[in-house]
Parts: C-alpha cells; structure tokens; sequence
C-alpha cells in the first residue's frame, strides 16, 4: 500500500512540477511581453505616434442594470462627459425591482415614447422606453422583463443605432477619453470586430469628470489585492494574446464591438452568465468558419475603472459567477481545442484558460491534499517543500509588482510610499492566500450550477462619488 | 536545479522591473533638463525679441545641432508649447516665425530616421508650422514622400503637417500616392483630415476630381465624402455619380447622401426613383434616399414617402417616417398612416411624432 502511495505521490509530483513550469515560463513570458509592449506603448505616445484627434465612428454604449439604484446616476453623468464627437447612451433595465428606472427618469427629465425596436437578437419584451433631448448626448431607457445581462445587452444591441456598440457595466465608470482610445485599433485596422479595454479597479481613486484627479490603493485590504490581481491578468493574457489575434475573453465592464458582425453570429448568449468571454469565442468561430478576415484587439490605453467588491462574501459571489461563465464558454466552445482551424487560439489560449484558470482550482487543492498525504506517511521533505512554496510565493509576488507598476507608470499615475509599501506587503499575502481561498471558491462555484446559471448575482455597491454634469449647457 | 531556475528568473524579473523603472524615471530627468537647458536659450532670445533685435544666429546654430536629437525635439516642443499659451505668447508667436528656416530645414535630418522619429517631427511641424511663412516644396514634397512609410501614424501626422501647409498640389499628390501604395488608410482618416485643410479647399477638390477615376473605391468614398462636408457647389458631378448604375454601390450612395445635405433640384426625380424601388436588393439606396428627401417639398415627394413608409424594410420605413416627419405634415394629413391597419407602419409614425414633440419641449426649456 505505502509502495502504492509512493508511486502515486511521484507521479503527481513530477505531474506538479510540469504544471508549475508551463504556469511560471507562461506568466514569466506574459509579463515580460506585457510590460514591453506597455512601456513601447508609452514611448510611441510619447513621439506622437498615435491618432489623436476624434475621428467620427459613432459608438452606442450599452449599459445594462438590474437592481442599480445606488450607482446608475453617477454612471450616466461619467457617460456624458466623455470626450467623444458621436455616441450615444442606452441603459437596459433588465426587471429591476428597485428604483434603477425611476432613478434614471427622473435625474434625466425622459419621457415615455412609443420607440420600436427591431428585434434582430433574441431578447425580453419590451416594457417601456423613455427618451430624453435634454442631455448633450441622445440617452435612451429601455424597461424590460428580466432576463439575465446577456438578454440585456442583446435588447441594447437591438435598440442601438450606430455601427459599433460599447458594452459596459452600470457600476463602472469610463475614463473621459476611453471612447477615443477603444476605437483607435478599429481605424488602424478595417478588420478589427472587437476591441476590449483595460479595466482598474477605482475603490480608492478620486474621479472628476471622468479623470482620475487623485489615485490611492484602496483602504479594504481586499480591494488592495484585487488591484494587483487585475493587473496581473490582464497583463498576463490580455496582451500577449492580441500578439497572435488570440484574445478570447473582453471583459464585460468595457469592450467594443462591431455590431453587424455581432448579430451575425448571433448576438450575446442569454444561457450563460459568462457572456462576455461566450461571445468573442463565438467571433473567434463565426469569422473563422466563414472565412471572414477579422482581428479582435486589446486597447491598453482604454480605462474603465470600476468597482471591485470590498467584502469576501461578494468577492466570491462575483468569482463563482466568473467561474460558471468560463465553465460555460469553455464548454460551448470545446470544438476549438480539437479543430486545427483555430490555431493558435485553440493551441495556446483555449489550453491556458483550460489548464490554469477553469481546471486550476481542482489542481491547487488536488495539490494541497497530495502534501497532506505526504505529510501524514512521512514521504514529504518539510524544508524543501517550504522552500518551494516560499520561491513560488515570491516568483508571483514580483510577477504581480512588475505588472502593477507597469500598469501604474504606463498611466502616469502617481502612487505615495504608503501605496507602495502597501502593494509591496499585499502581493505576499495575496499570493500566498486570497489565491487558496478564491481556488476554494472556484471549486465549489459548480456546486448548485443550474440553479444559479443564469442569476445576475447581487454584489452590495457603494455610491460612485465624483462631480460632473452631463446636462446640456444653455 | 529547478528551484535554481525559478529563483534565477525570479532575479531576472525583479531586474527588469528596477531596470525598467530606473530608465524611465531617468529619461523623464533628462527631458526635463533638456527642457531648462532650452528654456534659459529661448527665454533669452525672447527677451531680444520684445527689445526689437532678432534671434542670434547663434541660437539658430545651436538649435540646428541640438534638435537633430529626438528627444531635444521632444522637450522644445513642450517648451514652445508653454511659451505660446504663456504670457508672452506675442513674442513666442514672433520667435517661432523667425526659427521656421531651422524647422523646416529638419525634415532632411528626420527624413532618413526611423519611422516612429519621422512621426514626431511631422507631429511637430504641423503644430507649429508657423502659417505667414511661406511654404517650402522641397519639405512637403519630403512629407509627401512620408506616405510610402510603413507607420500608419508616419503617413497621418505627414498629412496633417501638409493640412497645415495649405499647398492642395502638394496634398493631392500624398493622396495619390497614399493610393497608389495601397496600404490600409481608413477612409475616416482621409476624410476627417482633408476638412481641416487650411488652404483653397475648392481648388483641392478640383485637384482630387482630375485623378478621381484612377484612385481605389475606398479613397473615392473618402473625398465624395469630403466634398459632401466641404460644399455643395458639386450637385452635377455628384449626379453623374447618382445615375451611373455602374458605379460602385457605396459611392452612389454617397451620392445620395450628398443630395440629402444639399438640395438639388434634378436630383429629385431619381431620389424618388430610388425611394419607392420595392426591390429588396436595393434596400439601401431606397433607405439613404427616403432620408435625403427630408428637405425636398412637393406632394410627389410626400407621395413618395407615403409609399416608402409601408415597405417592408425597416430601415426604409424608418427613414421614410423620419422624412415624413420633417415635412412637418399634420396629423390630418397622416390621418391615412395613423388611422391605419399597419400596425408597424403606425408605430413608427408615432414615434418620430413623439420624438419631434420632445425636441420642441427640450429646445424651448433650453431657450
């Protein structure tokens, strides 16, 4: 039995070993491209090689709220102030039974209108839309019954009346010159469908009209980690997949896409809470199986700053929902791993989400067991295991700090010693912890997955609190 | 061995982040610098300005040497960028005239360098080129040349230096080359650019007409584009466009479209020709047409839009319904559309109704 046991803790070991080498050479590898192509990006704006003046594409921006009363005025007011020639607004209240709608009628003086809408994405009935001319920007509210936010967005895709749609989150607030900066790559490129955008945390920055007047790592140590995590990952996939048209996730808070491109590959998929990550897989197919020339890029330089949760017990709501929305594309989309078509995609990005994001928590903790059992028949070198855990603790903790600082220099914000300090001490402790307990989390997040497959999640928001007045000027 | 490995690349990372954040905090030093250092050169100069005495030679001389370097470029960019904003902006104005030789004569020294640097100094002689000087053909023709550049942005800050220049010899001829070279230029760019021209844009249009059937589909719609927001002095040329059915669809829809900006009388049959076409396949010249007819009067008009507004696409119906709505009918008059069995024909109605009572209501609470 014990000789058994030895062989199995030798194969799981040596199955460790590679599992943590392909982990470490991609994140090492990742970060290193990230951080140059930030830094390259930097230079390049510093010599005036980007488009600067607003060139006219017209943007819908789609926002779509269920249960938002708290935020979803201080969201629209950022909406109008942003530095854009022509967009417009429509926010989808997906059934809320708070006041969201009311909220949204009131603070904009709109008016009940008799709007069709064509219904060329599958969605909710209509239950009524309300127009404003007050505002500098057309704004639009369209009430509906509840059906999840991909069913939202598609109503939005539906009632939006310009070529290219925004999609965001009605808890985010988007950077004053996001929209000119998310539609650069679309004018450098006839071929681009979708453009995602980088999205920051703001629990402890001070925003005015859309502009990050003062920056801080926030108070809660758990929004502070998630600062670091955000910056990792998008670090991580987000840049080194758009070197090889390999992106297969842009977030919900903030991406762009062609819209006629979008419904023809059908537009959101309302059976899935992981909607986002669902659709530009769906684009990756739908382009590639009909020989349709596409791009789907990554803007560094977009920012959509948005609130992370501040408590656990919504930290794991939010992460349990990511992690059936990844389940769920993954599934829906399996086809791209075994068909050579995809490429690299199918290669290397379906394979990295697959072995280090959906199947990683069930590794992590099939890990944290093996060294128990190593422990309890005497088979586990003690000082060499510490050994291990503390060079892999301090490998992510630098990984996570360059990407931060990358990500922090790169926008030219400025961070106190006490942030500094702050990050420095947090990308220990969220390395070496949150990671165990979101992989705990993650684990369980399948557990009751067809009651809670299409549920929007509630996650308690605070009041997005910075001064702007999107009414228009007389 | 491994933990060896991990713990090399662990030193390797760290490196790279310090390398990285050392190097820029010293490139930012050294811009700085750069900046004081011309600073104290050109405030001086400023002073000899205000005092009626022209730039010293050797300042020019010294200018010559230093903004050869990109990053001397950069720093004197922003310094003359504060010195124009700042309180003796008369004098900045004046200094700026005067170096325009030096300007001018960099685009031989960044012709040669890598296409990022030519981009910069392109950026930068479109801001400050300064407009009383007389233009230099053997710098724009050197910008022109800029359009055979790998850089997007190369090609887009050469053309905005030669907007600046306000030569349309000299534009039509990037245009033609940007053309002939075939690389991706998104229309919007051509487009957006050539209306902030600052030279005769009517000479330049009959520039780019002369070359029109040689250019690609793309730069085509660019300028019929272009011409739709620079002016409405083309309504026979555009026509030909209007009735060559041979012509690329995207092309006479810009036709169309110009008609909707600029009423012309001729082009009204056609319009209406094209707005009551029930043929599915041509759905977008019935909808772009139901649009431009907004601004058209007449009964055959309203007649057309009548019939239009019960097609069975909905843009067409759409668009029909707005026109209809920006005739200002009354509601008598669409007593047959309101009263009607089409439900989707009335709702439609309805709502651009709607939306005019919510204009008026917004415009007066404004007032």
């Amino acid at each position: 039995m014990r000789e058994i046991l030895q062989t199995f803790l030798n194969i799981s070991g040596g199955f460790f070993v590679c599992y943590m080498v392909g982990y470490a050479s991609f994140l090492f590898l990742s970060v290193t491209v990230g951080s140059a192509s930030l830094y390259g990006a930097k230079r390049r704006n510093l010599l005036k090689n980007e488009l600067t003046r607003d060139y006219y594409v017209p943007v819908s921006v789609i926002v779509p709220a269920h249960n938002e009363s708290v935020t979803i005025e201080a969201t629209i007011r950022s909406l109008l102030t942003l530095h854009y020639r022509a967009y417009e607004i429509i926010v989808v209240d997906d059934g809320s039974t708070d006041d969201t709608a009311r909220i949204v009628q009131e603070a904009f003086h709109m008016i009940r209108v008799n709007r069709p809408i064509r219904r060329r994405l599958p969605c909710q009935m209509t239950e009524a839309v309300y127009e404003t001319r007050s505002c500098s920007v057309p704004l639009t509210l369209i009430r509906k019954r509840n059906g999840g936010k991909a069913d939202a967005l598609n109503m939005g895709i539906n009632a939006s009346r310009y070529p290219y749609f925004l999609c965001m989150d009605a808890d985010s607030v988007l950077q004053y010159d996001s929209l000119e900066k998310i539609v650069r790559p679309v004018l450098e490129d006839d071929s681009v469908v979708a453009v995602g955008g980088a999205v920051r945390p703001c629990n402890g920055a001070e925003i005015q009209d859309g502009r990050v007047i003062r920056y801080r790592m926030p108070r809660q140590i758990l929004a502070c980690m998630q600062v670091l995590e955000y910056d990792r990952s998008f670090l991580a996939t987000r840049i080194l997949f758009d070197k090889f048209n390999g992106s297969i996730i842009i977030s919900g808070a903030f991406g762009l896409f062609k819209k006629s491109v979008v419904i023809d590959a059908g537009g959101y998929n309302a059976s899935t809470v992981g909607e986002d990550m669902e659709l530009v897989m769906k684009l990756h197919v739908f382009c590639r199986d009909h020989g349709i020339p596409y791009r789907i890029r990554y803007a560094t330089e977009a920012i959509c700053w948005t609130q992370v949760p501040e408590k656990l017990s919504d930290l794991c709501k939010q992460r349990r929902r990511w992690h059936i929305g990844l389940f769920q594309s993954m599934t829906y989309h399996r086809k791209m791993i075994t068909d050579f078509k995809y490429g690299l995609i199918g290669l290397i990005s379906y394979c990295y989400f697959l072995l280090y994001e959906l199947l990683s928590p069930y590794i992590e903790i099939f890990g944290v067991l093996t060294m128990g059992l190593a422990l309890a028949i005497g088979y586990l070198n003690v000082p060499f295991m510490i050994m291990y855990m503390g060079i892999y603790v301090a490998y992510s903790a630098i990984l996570s700090l360059t990407a931060f600082f990358a990500r922090v220099h790169t926008i030219d914000l400025k961070l106190s010693l006490g942030d500094v300090v702050k990050a420095v001490g947090l990308c220990v402790l969220e390395v070496s912890c949150l990671r165990f307990v979101m992989a705990w989390v993650r684990v369980t997040a399948l557990k009751g997955y067809s009651k809670r497959k299409l549920s929007w999640g509630q996650i308690e928001r605070k009041q997005i609190n910075f001064n702007s007045s999107g009414e228009k000027r007389t | 061995m491994l933990l060896y490995g991990y713990g090399l690349v662990c030193m390797s990372m760290l490196a790279f982040n310090i390398v990285y954040l050392f190097g820029l905090k010293k490139k930012n030093t050294r811009l700085e610098k750069s900046q004081d250092r011309f600073a104290a050169k050109v405030n001086c100069q400023l002073e000899r300005i205000q005092n009626g005495q022209p730039v010293e030679n050797r300042h020019m001389s010294y200018l010559r040497r230093r903004l050869t370097h990109v990053g001397n470029l950069i720093a004197f960019d922003k310094l003359l960028t504060e010195r124009l904003e700042g309180k003796h902006n008369a004098a900045a104005s004046e200094y700026l005239r005067q170096i325009q030789p030096l300007i001018l004569y960099l685009a031989v020294v960044y012709r040669d360098r890598s296409d990022m640097q030519a981009a910069f100094y392109c950026y930068f002689l479109s801001k400050h080129r300064e407009k009383r000087h007389m233009a230099v053909d053997t710098v724009q023709d050197i910008l022109v040349g800029f359009m055979d550049k790998e850089s997007l942005y190369c090609r887009v800050n050469a053309l905005q230096a030669l907007y600046r220049f306000g030569d349309p010899e000299h534009i039509a001829a990037a245009v033609s080359l940007l053309d002939q070279k075939g690389r991706f230029f998104h229309e919007k760019l051509l487009t957006d650019g050539l209306l902030t021209f600052t030279g005769d844009h009517g000479r330049l249009i009959a520039l780019l007409l002369e070359q029109f059937d040689g250019f690609s589909n793309l730069t085509k719609l660019a300028i019929l584009n272009y011409i739709r927001f620079q002016s409405g002095d083309y309504c026979p040329w555009m026509m030909g466009i209007l009735e060559d059915s041979g012509s690329d669809k995207e092309l006479r829809l810009a036709a169309v479209r110009y008609f909707g900006r600029y009423i012309y009388e001729p082009a009204k049959p056609a319009l209406i020709a094209l707005t009551v076409d029930k043929d599915p396949l041509r759905w977008e010249y019935a909808s772009v047409a139901a649009s431009s007819l907004a601004g058209y009067k007449g009964d055959d008009v309203v007649d057309a839009l009548m019939a239009a507004v019960y097609s069975s696409n909905w843009y067409v119906r759409g668009n029909a319904a707005a026109s209809l709505d920006a005739h200002h009918l009354s509601y008598a008059d669409l007593a047959e559309i309101m009263g009607g069995n089409d439900r989707y024909v009335r709702e439609m109605m309805m709502y651009y109704l709607e939306l005019r009572s919510i204009t008026q209501e917004s415009r007066e609470a404004t007032s």
